[in-house]
């Protein structure tokens, strides 16, 4: 606050002083009436980083914002979009962001490196994240893989997780660079994928890949989960609670319909069209909407997952020590306090 | 004893500024108690390096070698193009631009067509090394063989020197000093290319490069590995530039003044 007020001429600070002031009185007034507030200019402003460009897997964020339950929930969000390796945990972790959308695995690791990230809402239940062979290899098992290339992320647990289990003896393991050239130009190339992303994009080329999941395979942490800093949680709880309600009402909104949001995404990745944009919304409603999220609400998350994840990184040589489960998520919308 | 004091005037000044930069790194990590995984102190750095020294150091061979060949390669290729284009003007007017082009080409956008033309592994990333550092060889070549003097090319000629004599004694002789400073530059180059080559196209186990090791890092957090990782690239650049410009004042120290 200061280094943004030092570096201004006085007009300038006399004008955010102002506004420090009106956003002050605008939450002292919200308080009495329940944190609800019709008019923006009273809302709560907070960012939400994403990992990625918009997409259908963030596609409950930007039905919240477009179908108005952010602005009913007191809050003028604003959405930060990402790209390969968006820094989303060194973000909200430094305060410059709110909320962030990281995998499972990042908060842990966080959390293992004494970061205080916290998980508030698990939107993938089931993790979408695979490995992408040409069907034309007849590859029935990911323990048949044994030749050609496979494009893994360097340091990424799913990928450690399944060369640990799967070997992979006589494959090349090259570096994953997010696109789908390779796999294109190379019958054996074999390449990690989000299985709502990469396969949908080869099979719009006329190709059906097939895809191992990693969640079949053993390895199943929440993916695109709702992060926050734990002072986040300590200090403003309320304003926690509201964008995780009003988040999980998005995303009710966005797997009953997923239109208009997909339409507002898609002015701002003008690289997907609005065919890949429909196919993906339905490819991964399965994947959010699981038995378990159906019986205990939207992005449920138990301590029992978190355990075991925290158990497989360590397992894995990514972590040495497994911070406890109950640390790394709060279920802000059911526990209090 | 004058050769020794010598060292250490070389020597001294570098070594206090890099104890005062850390000195304050440190310091400043500490007092504002920056989180490590933002920037993490020196020490935590140090203990990072010790502590995977291993892989560090396989890192530094698997990244060492691809960009020694890669620079290799720039000094071959770049010396020879360099050559050619210097045979004429016709040949400099036409060509001299896509030389200039090459360097203008974003590395990072075509590493990954690297990969599709020669496969994953050490050769993508050498070429990738290669493509970043030939341009300084080419350009400073080039500057060296035109700017032999036009009455020095006249005797040669007066004496009927072969078109091999002209070149060996004349022109590459003449442009030794621009060609060194040319490879100086290209060596710090080819360690850069090289570890963006890894970025797409560096093999992942087995012996992973800097490249990867600084990806791998990134992905887990551990900031301190990634800045050990990128000042052991820094060493690598400093190690090539250091034995390029021994090996070039070693050659040159006979003719030139300037290159004792």
């Amino acid at each position: 606050m200061t280094d943004l007020v030092r570096n201004r001429p006085l007009p300038a600070r006399a004008v955010l002083a102002l506004a420090c002031l009106v956003a002050l009185v605008g939450c002292s007034r919200k308080e009495p009436d329940g944190g609800k507030s019709t008019a923006t200019a009273t809302a709560t402003r907070v960012k939400v980083q994403l990992n990625w460009v918009p997409e259908p897997e963030f596609g409950g964020i930007y039905a919240a914002r477009e179908g108005g339950a952010y602005e009913k929930a007191g809050l003028a969000v604003e959405i930060l979009s990402g790209g390969p390796g968006s820094p989303v945990v060194q973000v909200v972790a430094g305060g410059q962001s709110d909320f962030g959308v990281a995998g499972a695995d990042d908060v842990v690791i966080a959390r293992a490196r004494g970061v205080d990230l916290v998980a508030v809402f698990g939107t993938f239940q089931t993790n979408p994240q695979g490995v992408m062979v040409h069907s034309a290899r007849n590859i029935a098992s990911l323990a048949d893989l044994k030749s050609g290339t496979l494009a893994l992320e360097p340091g990424l647990p799913f990928g450690m997780y399944m060369k640990k289990k799967y070997g992979f003896a006589g494959a090349t393991l090259v570096p994953y660079d997010g696109g789908i050239a390779k796999f294109l130009a190379d019958p054996n190339h074999s390449q990690q994928c989000y299985v709502t992303s990469e396969p949908i994009a080869v099979k719009r080329k006329g190709e059906t890949p097939k895809v191992f999941l990693g969640a079949d395979a053993g390895f199943n942490p929440y993916a695109n989960v709702i992060v926050t800093r734990g002072a986040m949680l300590r200090e403003k709880r309320e304003t926690v609670r509201a964008f995780v309600a009003a988040s999980a009402e998005g995303w009710r909104r966005y797997l009953d319909d997923p239109t208009a949001a997909n339409a507002a995404m898609a002015k701002r990745n003008t690289a997907m069209d609005a065919e890949t944009f429909a196919a993906a919304a339905a490819a991964q409603k399965p994947l959010i909407e699981t038995d378990e999220a159906k019986k205990s609400g939207l992005g449920v998350m138990t301590e029992a997952r978190w355990a075991k994840l925290a158990a497989d990184l360590v397992e894995l040589g990514v972590i040495t020590k497994a911070p406890a489960a109950t640390e790394c998520f709060t279920d802000v919308l059911t526990v209090t306090k | 004893m004058s050769t020794s004091r010598s060292l250490l005037a070389i020597a001294l000044p570098p070594f206090v500024a890099a104890v005062v930069a850390l000195a304050v790194w440190e310091g400043a990590a500490r007092a504002l108690s920056i989180p490590a995984y933002l920037l993490p102190p020196p020490s935590a750095v140090a203990s990072a390096a010790v502590g995977d020294a291993s892989a560090l150091a396989g890192a530094c061979v698997t990244t060492g070698l691809a960009s020694l060949v890669g620079f290799l390669a720039s000094a071959v290729i770049g010396v020879a193009v360099a050559i050619g284009l210097a045979s004429s003007r016709i040949v400099e007017r036409g060509l001299y631009p896509y030389a200039v082009a090459l360097q203008t080409v974003p590395i990072v956008a075509i590493a990954p067509l690297l990969v599709l033309w020669c496969g994953a592994g050490p050769r993508a990333v050498a070429a990738s090394a290669f493509i970043v550092s030939v341009f300084p060889v080419i350009t400073n070549s080039l500057a060296g063989i035109r700017a032999v003097e036009p009455a020095l090319r006249d005797l040669f000629t007066l004496y009927g020197a072969s078109r091999s004599q002209v070149l060996f004694k004349l022109e590459l002789a003449h442009a030794a000093p621009q060609i060194a400073t040319g490879l100086r530059i290209a060596c710090g180059l080819s360690v850069i290319g090289a570890i963006v080559g890894e970025f797409v196209a560096g093999f992942s186990e087995g012996s992973p490069g800097l490249g990867i090791l600084v990806m791998t890092s990134y992905r887990q957090l551990r900031t301190d590995l990634l800045f050990a990782a990128v000042g052991c690239s820094a060493l690598l650049g400093m190690l090539m530039f250091a034995v390029v410009s021994a090996a070039s004042s070693l050659v040159l120290r006979r003719w030139y003044v300037a290159a004792r």
